[in-house]
């Protein structure tokens, strides 16, 4: 009985994570669509959600292992995965928040690591790993797709230069939408893959599911559905840091980035050298602007490469703090789920302080947290995030009776 | 400490030169339609320049099903 509480427990948390997941990663294939209007904001997510579920679907192979060679598998326990999804989960809102892009992947390795540093002593991670899976490819993945974008956004400037752009930009809006379609796609195999793995090694660990087998149909479902629809609601405060933080994005500029972006992603994913879809996203957005010869915000760049730094470390802190709740029992993992359900409600009420979604996602570069340090630019009365109620139809009889 | 250059080398390899090329067609393509959009206004015969547009923006398409093809683990 309590064994099953607790396995319903880290489903539930698994899918939650996954939700952070899409909303985070919603902007690496949509920020630029969005920014160059190629995609209105509600066409592109939607878009990008049902691709992401498709995505998930198609992804018949799942990692057979979640460590990523960070630390010996069989140190992995139940409540540890607890841990390392709610340090994962925390530390994706905490950047969403603050509008920054941040790879899921290392925030929930971070989480794991946390846990099992807590579990089993820090001589059991393997700190090389990091090295080459974490910093290494975090330093790589935005040079090679910022080289890969730079070159890409000169050439279809220099090739389109005496072309109107009446009619270039409608090509390139095009070009857009297919390459950033195809960042959804591969997003999709790739990230929901890692939701059924942890649900599916839960299931085997807890004896619901035999060793060896493959996620079950209705965790392969769920998951894309968690992922689809952490898309759909879209993230809107990376969007915008990705859209318009970084730099103003022009619709040939989002092509040539698009394309940048796809193909590292896809060279990364085949080749062997593994690299994180945002940090390769938000290079090429950069690589564009230094292609196009725009100002690129690089106070922008800094605090993001902090937060890229911070996440692994970030996302363990949580993890490991939540590990030594997770090994007391059900009561432990009750007070962990209040906990994570209190973190949530209060990130959510900050973030409505300057709240940006499909409406107002284009209109500044700035994601406001606390107070405005330059004049507001988004409102906290905007009309248009809260549409007065339409005035109800006055009724037939009393126009009658007034006439 | 294991770090795989050579995978890291083809990435960065391959990465470059294929959004390289991409762009490079669809810009191409996007041109030649303006091209012959322009001279068909003109009275003159666009279709041979749009044809090569369609040639370009063909190949990219391509481009655009094998990244498709990479994707979907079913296909290989």
């Amino acid at each position: 009985m309590t064994e099953l509480f607790v396995v319903i427990t880290v489903i539930a948390v698994a899918l939650i994570f996954d939700f952070t997941n899409g909303f985070h990663d919603s902007a690496n294939a949509m920020a630029g669509p969005v920014a160059t209007g190629a995609l209105k904001p509600r066409t592109a997510v939607i878009l990008g959600a049902f691709l992401n579920l498709v995505g998930a679907c198609l992804s018949t192979e799942v990692a057979k292992t979640i460590s990523g060679g960070f630390f010996d598998d069989s140190l992995i326990t139940v409540p540890m995965i607890l841990a390392g999804l709610l340090g994962a989960i925390i530390w994706n809102l905490m950047t969403w928040l603050f509008g920054l892009p941040s790879s899921s992947s290392h925030a929930l390795f971070g989480g794991l690591i946390g846990a099992v540093i807590v579990g089993a002593g820090i001589a059991s991670v393997h700190g090389w790993v990091i090295v080459s899976k974490v910093l290494l490819p975090a330093i790589v993945a935005p040079l090679v797709a910022g080289i890969a974008a730079v070159w890409a956004t000169k050439l279809a400037y220099r090739i389109t230069r005496k072309t109107p752009s009446v009619h270039s930009n409608t090509g390139f809006k095009y070009g857009q939408a297919f390459t950033s379609s195809m960042v959804a796609l591969a997003h999709g195999t790739s990230d929901g893959q890692k939701t059924m793995g942890v649900i599916t090694l839960v299931l085997i660990a807890a004896g619901f599911q035999a060793s060896g087998t493959g996620p079950q149909l209705w965790v392969i479902i769920a998951a894309g559905v968690a992922i689809g629809l952490g898309t759909y609601s879209g993230g809107w405060r990376i969007m915008r840091t990705m859209g318009k933080g970084i730099v103003e994005i022009e619709t040939p500029q989002g092509a040539a980035s698009g394309a940048a972006t796809s193909a590292t992603i896809l060279a990364s994913a085949h080749l062997g050298f593994g690299l994180s879809t945002t940090h390769v996203s938000t290079g090429s957005i950069l690589g564009s602007g230094v292609g196009r010869g725009a100002e690129v915000r690089w106070s922008v760049a800094r605090r993001m490469a902090y937060a890229w730094l911070l996440t692994l470390p970030g996302a363990a802190l949580v993890g490991g703090l939540a590990a030594l709740l997770a090994d007391h029992g059900v009561a432990g993992v009750i007070v962990l789920i209040v906990l994570l359900a209190a973190t949530c409600t209060v990130i959510y009420v900050v973030s409505r302080r300057h709240r940006i979604t499909h409406v107002n996602v284009t209109d500044s570069h700035e994601v406001l947290v606390f107070a405005a340090a330059t004049p507001p630019t988004t409102y906290p009365n905007d009309p248009r995030l809260d549409p007065p109620p339409k005035p109800k139809k006055a009724k037939k009889h009393k126009a009658k009776s007034a006439a | 400490m294991h770090i795989d250059w050579a995978a890291l080398g083809s990435v960065a390899v391959v990465s470059i030169v294929s959004s390289v090329i991409f762009t490079i067609l669809l810009a191409t393509g996007i041109r030649l339609v303006s091209v012959a959009k322009i001279k068909s206004n003109e009275g003159g015969s666009g279709t041979a320049v749009m044809s090569l547009a369609y040639l370009m923006l063909g190949i990219a398409g391509l481009l655009v099903l094998f990244g498709i093809y990479l994707i979907v683990p079913r296909f290989h």
